[in-house]
C-alpha cells in the first residue's frame, strides 16, 4: 500500500544487521552495567540453580544420573546442567522480548527503525550469555574427560531454541504492549513448562500414563523436549542426535519463528500508536 | 485492512537508485558528490523529482475509550469495545521537490506533527501513499531517538545504524557531531544526565551530520538558546545549499517566510494552501486572526 523507498541503505539486510548488532551490544552492556561482578552474574545464576536442583533431586530424592557416553562424569548436576543450558536460552529470549519491546517503544515513537531488529539483537545477546554457560559446562565435561565431536550439536540446539523462543517472544511482545498481563502469564506458563520437560528428571522415570493422561507421550511432544534431547546427546551422552529429534527441533523452531514473525510484522507498526 | 509489514514496504522499495551510489561512496561530507549523484541520467531533469510525495494521505487514530489495559477487562468487555476514531489528516496530497525547503504551518492540533511522523515512517498512513527518496533523517522531538541509558557516543552509533550508517561512517562524523553539539566530554556519559539543551543539541547534531537527503525538523530548534538556534538555522541553510530537502514544522511564521521556498498550511488535518511562503503564511495568519479576532502575530 505504501511505497517507501529507503535507497540510501546499502541494502535493507545490511542495515538490519547493523541494527541487530547495535541492539545486541546495547543489551550486553546494559544488563550488567553498574554491577561489580558483571558477567559473573550470568554464570552465578545458572550455577546456583544447578546447585539447588542437584541438592533437591540428586541428593534428597537421590535421582540416578543416566550413564554418560564415556562412563565418566556421571553426576546428576551435569545431567541437569546440560538441559538447563537450553532452557535458559528459551526463558531469556521469551522474557527478554517483552522487555526489549517495552524499552524501545518510546524510541520507536520518535524514530523509525524495524522494531524486530531490537528483538533479534536481544536474542543474539541472550545467546552470547548462554554461550558462557555452555562453555562452563563443556569445560567441566572436558576436565572429566567426557567429550566428543558431538559437542558441535550443542550450539545447534541452542540456536534452534532461540529461534523457537523468538517466535513466542514476537507474539508475547506485541500482546504485552497492549495487555501488561502477558508478562505475568508468560512467567507462569514458563515455570510450569519447566517441569514438563525432562530437565530435573530423566524421561524414563516418567510413568506411561497418570490420571488417564498419556503423561510420557505429552512430555515427549513438548517442543522443548526435542531441543533438550539434542543438547543432552551432544554433551552428556556423546551421541549424534537422533534424526527424528533434530528434525522435530528444527520444525518447531521454524514454525514458531515464522508464525511469530508474521504476526509481529503485521502488528509492530501499531506500536508507535500505543499510548 | 491490508497491512503489509513496515519493513516490507521499505525493503521492497530499495531498488537501485542514484542514492545507492552515494551511500556506497558515503562520506560524512557529501556536498560535492550530491550534485553529481542526484542526476541519474546525463540530461538534467527540468522538473526536480519529488523527494517526498504524499498522495491522498489520511491518518486515523483510534482512541479506545476506557481501553482495557488488562486481559481480564478485555475479556469482560469482549464485543462491546467503544472506540473513538478521529481523523488527524484528510486526503493530503503533496509533492516536495528535491532540494527544496518546505515549511509547514498551522495551529496546534492541525496535524503537522502527525504529517511529519508519517513522512518519517513512524506511523503508517491509514489511506494513501507516501514515498520518500533518499536517506531520511528526522528530528521530531527533544532528543529524538536517544536511549536514555546509553552514552551520547553509543546513541550516535545507534542512531546511525537506524539511518543505515555503519560505525565507520559514524566514527568519521563523530568529531563534527561532538563539536556541533558542544557536549564535550559528556559525550561518554549516559544521555539521561544531559540537560535538555544538551539533549537537543546532540539530537540536532546527529540529524544534520548523517548526511541526510531529506531532513524533517519539528520545532525542536525552539528549545535551544539564541546561539544554538542561530547555528541550527545556519546549518540548515548549509545543508539546503548542498541539496538536502528540508521539511520544517514551525509556529514561527516569520522564520518560515524567511527560510522556506515553499510553505503549506494545514488546518484541521486538511492541506488548505501550498505555495510561496509569504502568501501561505499570509492566508494562515488572516484565518487565525479572523477566528480569534485578535492579533495575527500571536499565532
Amino acid at each position: 500500500m505504501t511505497a517507501r523507498s529507503k535507497p540510501a541503505l546499502p541494502s535493507a539486510a545490511r542495515a538490519a544487521a547493523m541494527l541487530i548488532r547495535s541492539f545486541a551490544e546495547r543489551e550486553i552492556k546494559s544488563v550488567y552495567k553498574r554491577t561489580l561482578l558483571g558477567w559473573l552474574w550470568s554464570l552465578l545464576k545458572p550455577l546456583t540453580t544447578v546447585a539447588v536442583y542437584s541438592l533437591v533431586f540428586g541428593v534428597i530424592y537421590r535421582a540416578e544420573p543416566p550413564p554418560t557416553g564415556s562412563g565418566r562424569g556421571e553426576v546428576f548436576a551435569l545431567y541437569l546442567f546440560s538441559g538447563l543450558v537450553v532452557w535458559n536460552v528459551l526463558t531469556a529470549v521469551v522474557n527478554g522480548s517483552m522487555r526489549w519491546m517495552h524499552e524501545l517503544s518510546d524510541l520507536r515513537k520518535k524514530i523509525y527503525f524495524p522494531t524486530e531488529t531490537a528483538l533479534l539483537g536481544g536474542a543474539v545477546a541472550a545467546l552470547m550469555q548462554s554461550a558462557l554457560e555452555a562453555i562452563v559446562l563443556t569445560v567441566i565435561m572436558a576436565v572429566l574427560l567426557n567429550v566428543s565431536w558431538t559437542l558441535v550439536f550443542l550450539p545447534v540446539a541452542m540456536v534452534l531454541t532461540a529461534a523457537f523462543g523468538l517466535g513466542v517472544g514476537f507474539a508475547a511482545a506485541i500482546l504485552n504492549a497492549r495487555y501488561r498481563d502477558i508478562q505475568h502469564l508468560v512467567g507462569i506458563v514458563l515455570s510450569v513448562a519447566f517441569f514438563l520437560v525432562p530437565i530435573v528428571y530423566t524421561p524414563d522415570i516418567v510413568p506411561e500414563s497418570a490420571y488417564g493422561l498419556p503423561v510420557r507421550r505429552l512430555i515427549e511432544l513438548n517442543p522443548l523436549n526435542s531441543m533438550i534431547a539434542v543438547a543432552r546427546d551432544a554433551v552428556y551422552f556423546l551421541e549424534a542426535p537422533e534424526l527424528g529429534q533434530l528434525a522435530a527441533a528444527a520444525a518447531w523452531a521454524a514454525a514458531s519463528f515464522a508464525l511469530g514473525w508474521v504476526y509481529f510484522r503485521n502488528r509492530s507498526m501499531r506500536i508507535s500508536e500505543e499510548p | 485492512m491490508s497491512e503489509p509489514g513496515p519493513a516490507n514496504e521499505r525493503a521492497a522499495a530499495s531498488k537501485p537508485d542514484p542514492a545507492n551510489e552515494r551511500a556506497a561512496a558515503s562520506k560524512p561530507d557529501p556536498a560535492n558528490e550530491r550534485g553529481a549523484a542526484s542526476e541519474p541520467g546525463p540530461e538534467p531533469a527540468p522538473v526536480p523529482e519529488p523527494a517526498v510525495e504524499l498522495s491522498g494521505v489520511s491518518k486515523r487514530f483510534r482512541l479506545e475509550l476506557d481501553k482495557p489495559s488488562s486481559l481480564k477487562e478485555a475479556v469482560l468487555r469482549l464485543g462491546r469495545r467503544r472506540v473513538d476514531d478521529f481523523w488527524v489528516l484528510h486526503d493530503v496530497s503533496l509533492s516536495i521537490p528535491r532540494g527544496s525547503f518546505f515549511g509547514l504551518v498551522g495551529q496546534n492540533g492541525s496535524g503537522k506533527s502527525t504529517l511529519l511522523r508519517l513522512m518519517a515512517g513512524i506511523h503508517r498512513p491509514t489511506n494513501g501513499e507516501i514515498a520518500t527518496k533518499g536517506r531520511l533523517s528526522a528530528l521530531l522531538e527533544l532528543g529524538a531517538g536517544f536511549h536514555p541509558d546509553l552514552t551520547g557516543r553509543e546513541n550516535v552509533y545507534l542512531n546511525g545504524a537506524m539511518l543505515g550508517l555503519g560505525r565507520r561512517q559514524m566514527a568519521a562524523a563523530m568529531d563534527a557531531i561532538v563539536e556541533f553539539s558542544g557536549v564535550g566530554a559528556h559525550i561518554d556519559a549516559p544521555v539521561k544526565i544531559y540537560s535538555s539543551g544538551m539533549y537537543a543539541r546532540l539530537g540536532f547534531a546527529v540529524a544534520v551530520n548523517v548526511d541526510p537527503e531529506v531532513l524533517l525538523v519539528d520545532e525542536v530548534i525552539a528549545v535551544g538558546d539564541e546561539e544554538f538556534q542561530r547555528r541550527c538555522l545556519h546549518h540548515m541553510e548549509t545543508l539546503r545549499a548542498a541539496g538536502t530537502t528540508i521539511v520544517l514544522v514551525s509556529h514561527d511564521t516569520a522564520l518560515v517566510s524567511r527560510l522556506c521556498d515553499t510553505a503549506g498550511w494545514l488546518h484541521d488535518g486538511r492541506l488548505r494552501a501550498v505555495g510561496p511562503p509569504e502568501e501561505v503564511v499570509g492566508q494562515y495568519l488572516a484565518s487565525t486572526a479572523a477566528d480569534q479576532g485578535g492579533d495575527p502575530s500571536e499565532a
